[in-house]
């Protein structure tokens, strides 16, 4: 459309500053809370403008004991222990995926096929259908409680591989055979040849991945009753659930907020290699 | 340096056979070319010498050794593929060095290689791009420039002109005559070009069906084609056709007419005349109806059939000429084939 009438312009505007209204007022009245005293949130009209307290109920946050009277850690090892296992989760599912997706494809080895569809029927067992033998796993592993058993169960699944199959059959065999006429054993060509050409696809998945395991919620839920353990999605919860008194929630928009900032960091680092993962088609 | 034998080289997919025995004997140095119908098995006999194919049954050797088992990388061949297959995040100087690190050549050595194969192809100002940045005539070029750097003893081409434009065709066609003489490199070049196949070839080898056809110099392809295969694949325009009864001394025409007999035989056999080797002459025996006209410039197409017939004919007469359409014009024979009608075999002169 390359129209120009000046009512038509107004029309897109206005429907744009409509949308961009509906999804970001929830986010500013999330700022606007965590920049005011507990006490202020409590009284109606509630504020729309934000408040002096910012940097305290910030400090309060992160090092205070979160919540006066609630048993929970302070926030920033909540939001460590979510950034390990998101990292875990989002690092663990490309290195294995991108290994069985080579091996898939790239080797004849005796029941291959059979392989193959035992990781295509994983797509249908996400962790809520596994979870409770998985957590008879995980605890006879004596892994409650850790990093490991946060992660490794999330890790094995099956999408990505399949994503990483899709990329590696678009790439000509003649690579291949280029490669194996320039002397590059399987796993140079793993390196020097199949990496590079994925790494806008290991970037697009790798922020699908972290916020996966950003949000996981049932999980770390389940195997973490270690209070310093648990992760940031699990504590706003607790926050909401913990409070005797009225819900302190200044201290619980902060821990919102900061819990939105890691997911965002990543897209807007990412947000290049994300999009060209995303179309680029031509190897 | 080395030469290459084939012996009795066969390859089958599972039931299917594609190739069905082939030999040859290429000297050190020598520019050989395959050439043949699609799908007629010119691909995978090259992919078998580059040992990117197993072998069914035969041998290769290149130079002494047997390389039938050999991995490619060990067989001291060059590939240029029809897409070139360079590697896409690779500027052009590490699409060259790359087989040449991997070797764990010295930087040294490896930079001067690929400087010198840069002069050669005139790639010089291009060594810091990727691949895509270049049109598709340079990419050819590097191509051509991984298989140089490596100073293999056999150079291989499975149809490395085919995506580019007529023009560029022409020229890198000669391009790559004038490297492969100037290196001296045993090359195997594939192409279903018939042209291409001429100009570019020490020897021809006609495949047709997995089977060798004829296997020789162009010339000798030209003036004595083995079968009416190669008569029809070799030349352009494509000779002509004409079933024929041989009488002692004389071969006559459908349409009755008598022409000396190319070679002795006796009873059906195939007649066959280069539309070159047709001269216009008011008392020659050959009548052909125009029907068609198609001036060239330096020559003029004449199609038409063989009068009182439905065979069809060509004839290339020299500059402009202007017969009517309809008018019937008059030839004397030069050159003639005489093939097996059940065969398709050349009878001996
Ligand atoms: N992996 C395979 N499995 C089964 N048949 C195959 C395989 N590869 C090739 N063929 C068959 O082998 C025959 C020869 O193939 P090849 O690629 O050598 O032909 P070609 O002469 O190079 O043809 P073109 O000029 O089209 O490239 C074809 O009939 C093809 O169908
Ligand atoms: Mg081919």
């Amino acid at each position: 459309m390359i129209e120009n009438r000046p009512w038509l312009n107004l029309f897109a505007h206005l429907a744009l500053i409509l949308g961009v209204a509906i999804v970001a007022l929830p986010i500013w009245i999330t700022f606007v809370a965590a920049s005011h005293e507990a006490a202020r949130m409590m009284q109606a009209p509630i504020p729309m403008l934000p408040g002096g307290h910012f940097w305290e109920n910030l400090r309060a946050t992160l090092f205070g004991e979160g919540l006066s009277g609630a048993e929970t850690a302070p926030v920033w090892r909540m939001l460590l222990n979510s950034l390990v296992m998101a990292l875990g989760i989002a690092a663990g599912k490309i290195a294995i995926s991108i290994i069985s997706a080579f091996a898939i494809v790239y080797f004849k080895f005796p029941f291959r096929m059979a392989f193959f569809w035992m990781i295509f029927i994983t797509l249908m067992l996400p962790v809520e259908v596994r979870i409770l033998p998985t957590y008879e796993v995980v605890s006879d592993l004596g892994l409650l409680n850790s990093y490991w058993g946060l992660t490794v169960p999330l890790i094995a699944s099956a999408t990505a591989t399949f994503m990483f199959r899709q990329v590696f059959l678009t790439i000509p065999d003649e690579m291949l055979e280029s490669a194996r006429i320039d002397g590059a054993g399987p796993l140079r060509f793993f390196w020097d040849i199949l990496l590079p050409l994925s790494r806008t696809n290991i970037a697009a998945l790798f922020v699908i991945l972290f916020i996966y395991g950003w949000n996981q919620y049932l999980w770390p839920l389940l195997i973490t009753t270690d209070r310093d353990m648990s992760t940031v999605m699990i504590s706003i919860k607790q926050m909401l659930e913990a409070a005797e008194q009225s819900p302190q929630w200044n201290i619980i928009m902060m821990t919102a907020l900061l819990a939105m900032l890691p997911p965002v960091a990543v897209v807007i680092a990412m947000q290049k290699l994300f999009v060209k993962g995303l179309t680029e088609t031509d190897k | 340096m080395a030469g290459i034998k084939l012996e009795n080289l066969i390859k089958s997919y599972g039931d299917t056979r594609i190739l069905h025995g082939i030999d040859a004997d290429i000297a050190d140095g020598e520019m050989i070319v395959v050439v043949g119908p699609s799908g007629c098995g010119k691909s995978t006999l090259l992919r078998m010498v580059a040992g990117l194919e197993a072998v069914t049954a035969g041998r290769i050797l290149i130079g002494e050794r047997v390389v039938n088992d050999l991995e490619p990388s060990q067989r001291d061949i060059a590939m240029v593929f029809q897409n070139y297959a360079l590697y896409p995040h690779m500027t052009v100087r590490q699409n060259m060095a790359y087989g040449l690190k991997i070797r764990g050549m010295s930087r040294a050595e490896i930079a001067r290689r690929v400087d010198e194969a840069a002069d050669i192809l005139e790639l010089r100002p291009y060594l810091d791009r990727k691949p895509r940045q270049l049109s598709g005539g340079q990419r050819q070029r590097v191509a051509m420039g991984r298989a140089i750097v490596r100073h293999p003893q056999v150079f291989l081409f499975d149809e490395p002109l085919s995506n580019l434009d007529a023009k560029l065709r022409v020229q890198m066609r000669l391009e790559i005559r004038k490297l492969q003489r100037r290196l001296g490199v045993t090359s195997i070049y594939v192409t279903h070009d018939q042209v291409e196949a001429m100009t570019l070839g020490d020897r021809l080898m006609v495949l047709n069906k997995g089977v060798v056809e004829q296997f020789g110099s162009p010339i000798e392809l030209y003036e004595r084609p083995a079968s009416v295969f190669v008569a029809g694949f070799i030349g352009s325009p494509a000779m002509n056709f004409l079933p024929v009864r041989v009488e002692g001394d004389a071969a006559i025409l459908p349409n009755g007419a008598r022409l000396p007999a190319p070679a002795r035989a006796a009873g059906e056999a195939t007649l066959g005349a280069r539309p070159e080797h047709l001269t216009p002459d008011e008392a020659g025996p050959v009548a052909v109806e125009v029907e068609v006209l198609e001036q060239l410039g330096a020559a003029t197409l004449v199609h038409g059939r063989l009068e009182g017939t439905q065979h069809e004919m060509t004839v290339q007469l020299d500059g402009v000429r202007a017969p009517e359409a309809g008018r019937i014009m008059r030839f004397a024979p030069g050159q003639l084939h005489l093939f097996d009608a059940a065969s398709g075999k050349r009878l001996a002169d």
